[in-house]
């Protein structure tokens, strides 16, 4: 049966069942109606992602899968194409596990146009979940700008003082940058209209495309998309706007931006990037390296200056990004980084979101989050200090939580990188570890622990309404925020202990989109001498002597279908350790 | 019972670890919190001396993983567990002294306001402890490595109301994240020379490396690793070999409290007794010790990294002991003496003689607890008072405390014969002139300098405990009840009318004291059991590190009977001096009540002893405020300068719109002729392209 | 005599009419201040767009080009009842037809 009809489902059915909100019912005139009504309609996106899933073979995961067409303008060789491989689907599912979430917490917060603000909320998701099924690299375009609407109303019309400057900041960055990507992007597509008389923008069209262009014009095309992407990531120094936005942005709204909008960048990267333009990217590897150094290491030091804990958390997802761009363009054989980079995007989304919804859930109390206004939780909302140490915890990178497989593939895998750089970045990369337990336990210090501060002009509120997990902590969870918190809490846990199912399924599709680009390392280190005489050795030692790794486990899916004419040349490469036990590894042959 | 079994043991502890954190949710079942967690680690210490039994004497049984953990590429790091006799050895510790301490403070944290939340961290720490001693591969040991810094922060600050506790928490995760920014660039030059993290591949392979091999002896995983690493050698890669041991002993140093990452143990004083007893003295900082002992391979591999080992660990031990000798804070001379102690067990290591750091380590967790879990009973019968010029004379109160501290203290100075002090550290001391007469040239200068200050650390260390023991019991009889309820809440002073802190210091129920006598008796015949008897030589030397050692034919592990006898004596004569001396200065008839007469001796010494040489203010200057005033001023640069830089792009579409505004004029047939104007140009361009191109 | 002059009535008399409609249409809507009469310019430039696509389709011998004539008829339907609607409120709010009494869009 084909199945592809079900991304189409999910695509557009939540919209539909969204724009219920925009009708003039008299019930929904109600917040609490409104927020219900939203509530189900992320329910079903959710149950629509999980069917999806469920529909995904992930023995080959990749492959393109459920993919299909939809002819748009067919003379511009525009059509919907769509269709998800394993790291479209994880960020899929992170987006439809995050959407009920942020639903759900979003009751208190927002008092005005409680319909407008759902329906926004559920636009974004539509877009976001459009972006990550685009095959098409215009319709790709479109649903990664139309990000912007939605969140340009969250923040402006439902942010906080400075809102209206965080929104246009935002709108401003994220659209130069972008105009850029589109002209990049356009400039590929004129470029095969050139070389073949047809107009197609399909991206696996472009790969072929853009790997045959000359270096020049690869570099111009990168340094475009760059813009666009790195504005969203975001590299230093184009993250200004993240600090302003996070502050301003109501908490759904910074959960949104922090936990999914950023993914657009990396995702972006390795989707379209480094695969098309793979000299380029190779060459300018070094350079998007040491940004991403710059900015953990940056951001970290600011994150230790500040007195606002979710101004904070925002310059941490700065310096946590900065992982991610690392990983992305270190090149290791193994594809370790990379592949450590997809899973710490995940990760992140769940660990920031987790971090923003507490703060979130401490605003709605005290109307504060400022160091030294509130503070020692601990001691009067036990049950939110559990759940915030979590997300810290998680943050900090500690092993069985959800940070920690990320970071530490990343830095492992750009310490095992062949590139001549690398090691220093994955050293002082590493850095950021010691950094990122410095700032945040002092957060957790100043916010949990110590001695219980509450605001004088809000004693009153231990008159809450729903609160009372507890009825010695009046100023506990309810068991609404309980709810809201749980499912983050338990898939920080679960991914951090039992990644293997992400990671496992993440991996082949990496391996896949950096594939052209390992061609060309491998081939600079032959050029170096590096490589050169040793098989005998190697063979001698009993090493298995096996071609490129990515052909030996199956891919062909759109990720590599054709590679360029450069990418061809892939040398024989020692594999070691593949499987123990595994074929011929016995010493005394 | 079969291997697999034993990888069960730190999913007890995890399940206990949840169980009691939902007590904490429900208070009427707080109290099973202790049961619970005991039993837990009691399972613990059941399987693994059922599983003893299946290990083999020899080398070591890696069975299949419980689950996948991280498998990338070639990274491979699955909840695999690893036993050897040193893994059992380590195993035994952690699980039986836990479980002791556990019992112990079942009692010492009644009326404790977070009773159920302390076991729950309890259990995670055992959690994390198995899994240090138990993993198979370096990455599942650095999962167990930051569990135990997890633990240990949330103990530490487990009375969260005072801010000293808080502080203390927060300064020992970081200290020792610096140590594990160690562990990690180690294990990257482990994965990057070898292509595995398991022990079971670079381990051997390192070994083959070591001994000059050409790898035909190796099998399965090892000999891929020892082709890779010939490969890395060959390119170059030998600095990455060199710089491995370097990284994983920062790392060591940093949780073991060696120099100069020590700082925070002492502070870790502000957690709970039976938390110093059992995390931050028996256990959780001699993991550093085990990471050594289990990776001396690759210790061996590069010429400089034992050597350096030995000079950290002299330099700590006698620092470590002489600030002991000037603290008045009955926790902090003995906080100061865990350092000083592992800074032994570090010589021993740096000795190439697993057998005698890891002997030191085992008979170290049983006197040191002890003599923590008695400074417990002494705090908890006094309300929390802690300064040993405010207590004298308490022997008669507290006869049995009295009985189980001098053992402890005996042990700790090493009185020969019966203690396990004195076996262990022998050994240790032996060992390190043994590779001083081993060695030549520098190296061996070094062995034999750091041997000397172990000597000289000996005395003191004798001194600086029975100083304690003598001014704690011994004298008139006096004392001051402090004013901290321990694990206060700051409005229910009065939960504790039932042990009657109000009134007198008494003795500890049997429920506490019952686990001290059996640490006593550790303290006493584990000495007897495993040193003349060479049960733990056993057993180490069967481990990848001493056989290496051996194979490599060095002469460090045969041990030079002349030396160990001289030692023998040497160290009897220490250790009854410094008992005199402490009996001169500090016994019942202690002329100076109150005041430490070294002190009034040597003021400045004793002063700059008593605020450990100013260290924590030489890292204030040097790290804590660059990095606060770093932050400041690059936020200040992020808010202005970069800001407006970006911004400064957003004014050119400004300037833009500003001059095309006239054209604007709002008039509608301004509008229409400009259309018209357009039409015309747009006919223009293309009749011009159409003729030039027709 | 009639079919001479159907005969010969080539391609370019049917562009030439719509030119001419056009560019009358285009001076009337500059020239006039009447809205209504304006309106009904564009109109006349509609029609003269449609003549020529009309023929343009007859030219090439399909029918796209008509099938867009059937698409501006209707756009022109639409926007005819909104324009005039449109014209109508502005006459209520200044009473006066007169193009140049609305100028607020001014930049």
């Amino acid at each position: 049966m084909d199945t592809s009809f079900l991304i189409l489902v999910l695509l557009t059915l939540p919209v539909v069942w969204a724009a219920g909100l925009l009708l003039p019912i008299p019930g929904l005139q109600r917040k609490r109606y409104a927020w219900a009504y939203s509530a189900v309609t992320s329910a079903i996106s959710l149950t629509l992602a999980v069917i999806v899933a469920m529909n995904f073979d992930w023995s080959r995961p990749g492959d393109m899968q459920l993919s299909g067409s939809i002819d748009w303008i067919p003379s511009m060789g525009l059509s919907f194409r769509y269709g998800v491989d394993a790291i479209s689907l994880w960020l899929i599912l992170l987006t439809a596990v995050i959407m009920p979430v942020v639903v759900l917490s979003s009751l208190i917060e927002v008092n005005h146009d409680m319909r407008q603000f759902h329906f926004w909320l559920h636009i974004l998701e539509a877009a976001l979940i459009g972006t990550f099924v685009a095959q098409d690299i215009v319709l790709f375009y479109v649903c990664f700008e139309f990000t912007l609407i939605p969140l340009y109303f969250l923040i402006g019309v439902f942010g906080h003082k400075e809102k209206l400057k965080a929104a246009r900041v935002y709108f401003l960055y994220a659209f130069t940058g972008s105009m850029l990507t589109f002209a990049g992007v356009l400039y590929v597509g004129y470029v095969g209209w050139q070389q073949t008389g047809m107009w197609t923008f399909a991206i696996a069209d472009l790969y072929d495309i853009g790997r045959r262009m000359s270096m020049t014009e690869q570099c111009l095309v990168f340094a475009a998309m760059l813009a666009g992407f790195g504005v969203k990531t975001p590299l230093v120094p184009f993250h200004t706007w993240l600090p302003l936005a996070h502050t301003e942005a109501p908490t759904a709204g910074s959960v949104d931006l922090a936990g999914l909008v950023l993914k657009l960048g990396p995702y972006g990267l390795i989707r379209l990037a480094i695969p098309m333009l793979p000299d380029a990217a190779l060459a300018f590897a070094p350079w998007v390296c040491v940004v991403a150094v710059i900015g953990i290491v940056y951001a970290a030091l600011i994150c230790r200056a500040q007195k606002d804990a979710k101004r904070l958390v925002a310059y941490s997802s700065v310096s946590h990004m900065g992982f991610v761009a690392l990983g992305l363009f270190v090149f290791d054989p193994d594809g370790i980084a990379a592949t450590g980079a997809v899973f710490y995007m995940l990760a992140h989304g769940l660990a920031t979101g987790g971090l923003f919804l507490c703060i979130g859930m401490l605003y709605d109390r005290f109307h504060t989050r400022e160091f030294g206004r509130v503070g020692g939780t601990a001691k009067f909302m036990p049950v939110w200090s559990f759940f915030f140490m979590l997300f810290v915890l998680a943050s900090v990178g500690l092993p069985g939580l959800n940070g920690f497989p990320g970071e530490f593939l990343t830095l492992i895998g750009a310490f095992d990188s062949g590139l001549w750089w690398s090691k220093p970045m994955a050293v002082a990369g590493a850095l950021g570890v010691i950094l990122a337990a410095v700032y945040l336990l002092y957060m957790a210090g100043r916010m949990v622990w110590g001695t219980p501060i509450i605001p004088p002009d809000h004693a009153g509120y231990l008159e809450g309404a729903e609160h009372g997990v507890d009825p010695n902590h009046r100023h506990d969870l309810s068991w609404r925020e309980v709810t809201t918190l749980v499912p983050v809490a338990g898939l920080c846990l679960l991914l951090g202990l039992l990644p293997m199912p992400v990671l496992r399924t993440l991996e082949a599709p990496v391996q896949g989109l950096n594939k052209p680009v390992m061609g060309l390392v491998e081939a600079e280190e032959q050029a170096a001498g590096l490589a050169g005489g040793d098989a005998g050795t190697a063979a001698d030692a009993g090493v298995v002597m096996q071609d490129d790794r990515s052909q030996a486990t199956g891919l062909n899916g759109v990720g590599v279908a054709g590679p360029g004419e450069r990418s061809q040349a892939i040398p024989l490469r020692v594999v070691v350790a593949d499987g123990v036990g595994g074929e011929g590894v016995d010493g005394d042959e | 019972m079969s291997p697999e079994v034993a990888a069960y043991i730190p999913w007890v502890s995890g399940l206990s670890a949840v169980i009691c954190g939902l007590f904490c949710l429900y208070p009427q079942y707080a109290k099973f919190a202790a049961g619970v967690c005991a039993s837990a680690v009691g399972v613990g210490f059941v399987i693994a001396m059922g599983v003893w039994f299946s290990v083999p004497a020899e080398g070591f049984v890696n069975p299949e993983p419980l689950m996948r953990w991280i498998e990338v590429g070639r990274l491979e790091a699955n909840y695999g567990v690893y036993l050897d006799g040193l893994t059992m050895i380590m195993l035994s510790v952690v699980t039986g002294i836990g479980m002791l301490v556990v019992i112990y403070a079942a009692g010492y944290m009644r009326g404790d306001p977070g009773y159920a939340r302390f076991f729950a961290a309890v259990s995670i720490f055992i959690f994390a402890m198995t899994t240090v001693v138990m993993a198979d591969n370096l990455v599942l040991l650095f999962l167990g490595w930051e569990g135990v810094g997890l633990a240990s922060y949330l103990l530490i600050g487990h009375e969260y109301h005072r801010q000293a506790a808080v502080n203390a928490a927060k300064k020992a995760f970081i200290v020792n994240r610096i140590g594990d920014f160690g562990v990690l660039l180690g294990m990257f030059c482990i994965f990057d020379v070898f292509g595995t993290v398991r022990f079971e591949g670079f381990l051997p392979a390192a070994s083959e490396l070591l001994t000059g091999g050409n790898g035909s002896g190796l099998t399965g995983e090892a000999a891929v690793a020892f082709a890779q690493a010939t490969e890395v050698l060959k390119q170059g890669g030998g600095w990455l070999l060199m710089a491995a041991p370097f990284g994983l002993m920062v790392g060591a140093f940093g949780k073991s409290a060696q120099l100069p990452l020590f700082v925070w143990l002492p502070d870790a004083m502000e957690g709970p007794t039976p938390v110093s007893a059992l995390i931050h003295a028996a256990t959780m900082v001699t993991s550093g010790v085990y990471v050594i002992a289990r990776t001396m391979p690759l210790f061996e591999l590069s010429p400089y990294a034992l050597p350096t080992v030995a000079v950290i660990a002299g330099a700590t031990a006698i620092l470590g002991a002489c600030i002991a000798l000037a603290q008045y804070d009955l926790k902090r001379v003995f906080a100061y003496s865990t350092v000083s102690q592992l800074g032994y067990m570090f010589m021993g290591v740096a000795a190439l003689s697993s057998t005698a750091g890891v002997f030191h380590l085992v008979s170290h967790a049983f006197f040191k607890a002890l003599l923590f879990l008695t400074a417990g009973s002494v705090m908890h019968a006094l309300a929390g008072q802690l300064d040993i010029r405010k207590i004298s004379g308490l022997r008669h109160k507290m006869p049995v405390t009295f009985v189980l501290m001098g053992i402890g203290c005996a042990a700790l100075a090493g009185l020969p014969v019966l203690t396990a002090g004195f076996w262990s550290k022998d050994l240790v001391l032996a060992t390190t002139f043994d590779r001083a007469i081993a060695t030549e040239g520098g190296t061996a200068f070094i062995y034999l300098m750091v041997g000397i200050v172990g000597v000289v650390t000996a005395f003191v260390t004798g001194y600086y405990c029975f100083r304690v023991w003598f001014r704690v019991f011994f004298g008139e009889e006096r004392y001051e009840m402090g004013d901290h309820h321990h694990g206060g809440d700051d409005g229910h002073g009065d939960d504790h009318g039932e042990h009657g802190h109000a009134h007198e210091p008494h003795e500890m129920d049997w429920g506490m004291n019952g686990p001290l006598v059996v640490l006593a008796i550790g303290s006493v015949f584990a000495g007897l059991l495993l040193g003349p008897t060479h049960v733990v030589e056993h057993l180490i030397d069967k481990t990848s590190a001493e056989a290496n050692a051996l194979r490599v034919g060095d002469d460090a592990t045969k041990y030079e009977k002349w030396v160990h006898n001289l030692m023998y004596a040497v160290s009897a004569v220490v250790a009854f001096a410094s008992l005199a001396l402490a009996f001169v200065l500090h016994g019942p008839w202690r002329k100076v009540e109150g005041d430490d007469p070294v002190r009034l001796k040597a003021p400045r010494v004793f002063g700059a002893l008593n605020s450990k040489l100013w260290i924590d203010e030489v890292y204030a200057a040097l790290i804590v405020y660059p990095v606060r005033v770093m932050g400041s001023v690059f936020y200040v640069v992020d808010a202005v300068i970069v800001d407006t830089v970006v911004r400064g792009i957003g004014v050119v579409p400004r300037l833009l719109g500003e001059g095309a505004r006239p054209a604007q004029s709002g008039r509608l047939h301004g509008y229409g002729l400009g259309m018209a104007l357009g039409v015309a140009a747009v006919v223009a361009v293309t009749f011009y392209a159409m003729n030039r191109g027709g | 005599m009639q079919d001479t002059m159907i005969n010969s009535l080539t391609f370019s008399h049917y562009f030439f009419t719509g030119a001419v409609l056009f560019v009358l249409g285009m001076i009337g809507f500059i020239t006039r201040r009447n809205m209504i009469v304006m309106f009904l310019c564009t109109e006349m430039m509609f029609q003269g767009v449609v003549v020529t696509l009309a023929a343009a389709a007859a030219l090439h011998g399909n029918i796209t080009g008509q099938t867009f004539i059937i698409f501006v008829l209707t756009i022109a339907a639409a926007e005819a009842a909104l324009a005039l609607g449109l014209v109508i409120l502005l006459f209520r709010r200044r009473q006066t037809l007169d193009a140049g009494a609305w100028s607020e869009l001014s930049g």
